[in-house]
């Protein structure tokens, strides 16, 4: 909000201030100035007010935090009542408060015989706007210019178009809206209203949205002659309901949702009159309406010196305390050695307990001031395991060469839909999102390695090895579910170099990378499991096995969704870290074997339906200790090998911790691992009958 | 060369003579190869036709008086041809090997074959500088979740409904529930609230919560929607304004450098009474640079006391235990150290932008 110099010098008797100091001071106590306009009596501060300070988004109040800040003398400017003519006002209206709780209190004047002007010279010559603002017409000059002097929001109706009560004056009734009603406000749009919403009514229908806007219907025109002047202290929470549901915000409702002075209404009354009979002329009938349905009492808090002392951790002494209180119009009364009694001024809706009444004096004193102590020294730390997991893996999936990405945890509806089979659940859609494409909480990280991989193909850059680790969503039964996940993505080549041609990645690179995870952790090798689902290519996709339980997926992106996203072939997986059973270190090493061991081949033609798992059970099932690993050392299809078969070598390693392995016992077992092999359907051996 | 010379000297001498011939012949191919050596020894030391073993065969036919002086001559001569031919047969080894090895040479200036060197993102980077800075002041790393319910989100954090001070934080809400995602400080609160095992609050308190939050707002240089916040809760008997200080002056120090100084001005947060906003002193200028827009000072957080009704609200007695929180945006903290232009590059993962190294 802007401030100018000169309005605040009013409240300050003597010299106006430098600005700045008065611009460093305000910021040290909590009003911290953005920006200045200008020099000398023209100066304009733009000031951010935080949300528990309405008190200060007036000109008296930064002026009565100005003068504390600055050790100076606050002075205020009275309002006096303006001259009035005989007539009673409440015999021209009445008013009524229905809604105790949420209106405390409504004072009203009438003005009769006003001569609307189109600008406000008395506004102008006392004291111009803010920058920005413009004048508009006489009253509402006049409103807007008490709103910025002391914060009082007003309402200006004509009071020609009050409809009339039994009584044949013209009511006000604060009340709910009853539902159904409408209203066209200031601003030409009609409003249906339900009793949500607090209003200003007349004897049949609403006039004014309460503390939010006036009705078009009832405002006033070049040709009104009577004014009725609304002064009111709404409840908070009933002006932000009522401006929330309607999707408004208004000088006035900002003020009140914040909380405004409950008694500042005739005050602010007293001198928009003044100010309106100043321009428009009239006579001011006698009296306010001044209804009170709800006494809000003054607050008396309890500052205990002590308290304040070992909770700031330093000494403030308590004569500096009652002093700074006082400056800021707190009433302060010594109850017992060391203990204020504080009343709150009324405008100080933010103080309310002990912590803030410290607050007020240590903002002031300064928090410069503070000792830099640390706390005593306390336990030794650990982290969260699973974000120590989280981390690991991290560690993990970089060693292996993998550049990690960090993507919104937001997708489209159309992105996420393919994956929504990879949990169980459904995807949490956000109510009030900023639109697509960040509408869906995402089932995979995949989707953003996918967006990444767009990113960067079309800048040219299509060899990717990509990964993030981050949470995946869901609602199960309304709950929300959160999965910490390891998701990878390649895509273009692997490994170039001149020396020789680069090959496109593949599967087996997604399913290395997620047994690189799994080595990286100590856990034993994953299993790959053909699956089919709908995001995964056919036949090139696994869901991930560990101890017996499926804890992700890795394959092939679908060819229509790859080309959805304009990638050619990629690979993705996504692991749940959770799941993966991670071993506790070793607490004993056996020495490795002295002995060399051997390696022997197997040359097995198998159909294609008979996968690896089987051959390696095979292999393994029956066969002595000694047998220490089985791999697959090279496959071949095409000439020699029937249509639908494939030749596979195994490489069979034997070894013993004890002693050498003799060649005669090596074959034998190789033998017997071989006629394992010819029971499995459809298989040969080479050099086995 | 099948004449067998008929003395010593003779021998000598043509012994020169071949090996200067068999060298001129060697010379093209850059001196004795090991077979040049090998051919020379079999005709001068062969135990059959070798010259030498010619030679001494002569002895019978030398006079009595003779034969220990020519049989002195010819071993003399022997070990004169052995020493030469053994030294020329180590040099042309050497020539050998060191022709074997630039047959095998390369031009060690082509692009090497560089295994593929992964990357931790900046913000995975400056996350665990942070959590460094304060395990080393003993402080615990907790965890939490993103979806959070309203009580956790703002109500026990003296966010009371219907309260403006919600506006500032814009939150996003999962449809069906009241539930937002989470912003900064919900961690913080589960942290303190009562252990679900015995439903006694935890305090003493001292922790700290990395994590991924939401606000509603419109991706552009400065915003995201998602971002990383770093928060800390300190709760025990005693705890003051000045620990506050104290720890955010330790941190500035232990992450920006010895000489960072922090500073303190008064600011709102529902959740504390006093509310902190917390700048270090630039330590990357003397006089003003971009990273603290030239005026020496860089906003780093936000922090305060934790408000007694927080307190209360997770069973914690507030006269008895004081406590302090901080939050500070990872995101944020990242741009300045490295001089980040734009936010959306730590979320549009642009490979040019991740490869390299953020420590």
């Amino acid at each position: 909000m802007k401030f100018r110099l000169e309005w605040l010098g009013q409240y300050l008797p003597g010299e106006l201030p430098d600005l700045a100091t008065l611009r460093r001071r305000l910021t040290d106590v909590g009003f911290i100035v953005e920006g200045t306009e200008g020099e000398g009596r023209d100066a304009v501060l733009d000031v951010e007010l935080t949300a528990n300070r309405p008190d200060g988004m007036n000109h008296r109040g930064l002026a009565r935090e100005a003068a504390c800040a600055l050790g100076r003398e606050f002075r205020d400017v009275p309002a006096p009542a303006p001259a009035e003519g005989p007539l009673e006002a409440s015999s021209l209206a009445t008013v009524t408060i229905e809604e105790p709780a949420l209106c405390s209190r409504y004072s009203a004047r009438i003005v009769e015989g006003v001569q609307v002007r189109e600008a406000s010279p008395a506004v102008q010559e006392t004291a111009p706007a803010p920058s920005g603002m413009n004048p508009i017409s006489s009253p509402v000059d006049a409103t807007n210019h008490v709103l910025w002097d002391l914060g009082q929001p007003l309402h200006a109706f004509d009071l020609d178009t009050l409809a009339k009560g039994a009584d044949g004056r013209p009511a006000i009734v604060v009340r709910r809206a009853r539902a159904g009603e409408t209203l066209v406000t200031l601003d030409g749009v009609e409003r249906t209203l339900s009793p949500e919403h607090l209003v200003i009514a007349d004897a049949e229908k609403p006039v004014a949205l309460a503390g939010v806007m006036g009705g078009l219907h009832t405002a006033i025109t070049p040709s009104t002659t009577r004014v009725l002047l609304e002064s009111a202290h709404f409840s908070a929470t009933a002006v932000r309901k009522t401006a929330r549901l309607l999707g408004m915000h208004t000088d006035a409702s900002h003020r009140f949702e914040r909380g405004t002075d409950p008694a500042t209404t005739v005050e602010g009354l007293n001198r928009v009159t003044a100010l309106l009979v100043a321009d428009c002329g009239g006579t001011v009938a006698r009296g306010v309406i001044d209804v009170l349905a709800r006494e809000i009492p003054s607050r008396v808090v309890k500052l205990r010196h002590a308290r304040l002392v070992s909770f700031l951790g330093m000494d403030v002494p308590l004569g500096r305390c009652v002093q700074i209180l006082s400056a800021l119009a707190f009433g302060v009364t010594e109850t017992a050695p060391g203990v204020l009694a504080v009343t709150v001024p009324t405008w100080r809706v933010d103080v309310e307990q002990e912590c803030d009444l410290i607050e007020e004096v240590i903002r002031v004193v300064g928090y410069g001031a503070l000792p830099e102590v640390l706390p005593p020294p306390f336990n030794p730390t650990w982290a969260e395991p699973i974000l120590a997991r989280e981390d690991r893996a991290r560690d993990v999936l970089a060693a292996a060469g993998f550049v990690e990405a960090c993507s919104y945890s937001f997708v489209s509806a159309e992105e996420n839909a393919p994956f929504e089979s990879a949990v169980s659940g459904s995807a949490p859609v956000i109510a009030n999102a900023l639109g697509e494409p960040f509408t869906t909480m995402r089932a995979t990280p995949v989707i953003g390695l996918l967006r990444a991989a767009r990113h960067n193909i079309r800048r040219g850059l299509s060899d990717l090895s990509l990964f993030e680790v981050g949470r995946s969503y869901a609602l199960v039964e309304g709950h929300p579910v959160e999965s910490r996940r390891a998701a990878v993505l390649l895509h273009g080549r692997r490994g170039t170099h001149w020396a020789a041609e680069a090959l496109p990645a593949d599967f087996y690179d997604g399913s290395g990378a997620v047994a690189a995870l799994f080595a990286g952790f100590g856990a034993a090798a994953p299993g790959f499991r053909p699956v089919s689902v709908p995001f995964l290519a056919s036949g090139r996709s696994a869901e991930i096995v560990a101890g017996g339980v499926v804890v992700g997926w890795v394959g092939v992106l679908a060819g229509p969704l790859a080309a959805a996203w304009d990638l050619d072939e990629a690979v993705v997986a996504d692991v749940d870290l959770a799941a993966i059973p991670v071993p506790p270190p070793p607490s004993s090493v056996a020495m490795p074997s002295r002995f060399p061991g051997s390696d022997v081949d197997l040359t097995v033609t198998h159909p294609l339906s008979v996968g690896w798992e089987t051959l390696d059970e095979a292999v393994r099932k029956g066969a002595p200790a000694e047998l220490l690993r089985v791999d697959a050392k090279y496959l071949w299809r095409g000439a020699g090998v029937p249509e639908g078969f494939v030749k596979t070598t195994l490489r069979v390693a034997f070894g013993s911790p004890e002693r050498s392995l003799g060649r005669d016992e090596i074959n034998r077992w190789r033998d017997e691992a071989a006629r394992r092999l010819l029971l499995v359907p459809g298989t040969a051996v080479d050099g086995i009958a | 060369m099948s004449t067998v010379p008929v003395s010593v000297e003779e021998a000598r001498g043509l012994f020169a003579a071949e090996l200067s011939e068999s060298e001129a012949a060697a010379s093209p191919r850059g001196g004795f190869l090991p077979a040049d050596v090998a051919a020379l020894k079999v005709r001068w030391l062969g135990k059959k036709q070798g010259v030498v073993t010619a030679l001494l065969a002569r002895l019978k036919e030398v006079p009595k008086e003779e034969k220990a002086a020519f049989g002195a001559g010819v071993n003399a001569l022997k070990q004169e041809v052995e020493a030469r031919l053994d030294a020329l047969e180590a040099e042309a080894a050497a020539r050998a090997a060191s022709l074997a090895e630039a047959a095998k040479a390369v031009d060690v200036t082509l692009p090497p074959r560089v295994p593929p060197v992964g990357r931790l993102h900046p913000l995975t980077v400056v996350r665990r500088r942070i959590e460094a800075s304060f395990r080393g002041l003993g402080y615990e790393v907790a965890d939490g979740p993103e979806i959070e319910t309203d009580w956790y989100n703002f109500e026990s954090l003296n966010f009371p409904p219907d309260h403006p001070a919600r506006d500032a934080v814009d939150t996003f809400f999962v449809e069906g529930r009241r539930d937002g995602a989470r912003r900064a400080s919900p961690p913080d609160a589960h942290v303190a609230g009562p252990d679900a095992d015995d439903g006694e609050p935890q305090a003493p308190i001292r922790v700290l919560c990395p994590g991924r939050v939401y606000r509603k707002d419109d991706i552009d240089p400065r915003h995201s929607p998602v971002f990383h916040q770093m928060e800390g809760l300190v709760v025990d008997e005693g705890i003051t304004f000045a620990h506050l200080r104290g720890t955010l002056a330790a941190f500035a120090k232990s992450f920006f450098g010895g000489r960072a100084e922090v500073r303190l001005a008064p600011t709102f947060f529902p959740f504390v009474e006093p509310g902190v906003d917390c700048a270090v002193s630039c330590t990357f200028c003397e006089k003003g640079c971009r990273i603290c827009s030239f005026s020496g000072w860089i906003e780093i957080m936000g922090a305060g006391m934790v408000h007694p009704n927080v307190l209360a609200n997770a069973g914690i007695d507030p006269e008895r235990y004081t406590g302090f929180a901080f939050g500070m945006g990872i995101d944020r903290i990242a741009m300045l150290l490295h001089g980040i232009p734009d936010l959306r590059l730590l979320f549009e993962n642009d490979v040019r932008f991740l490869d390299r190294t953020w420590s």
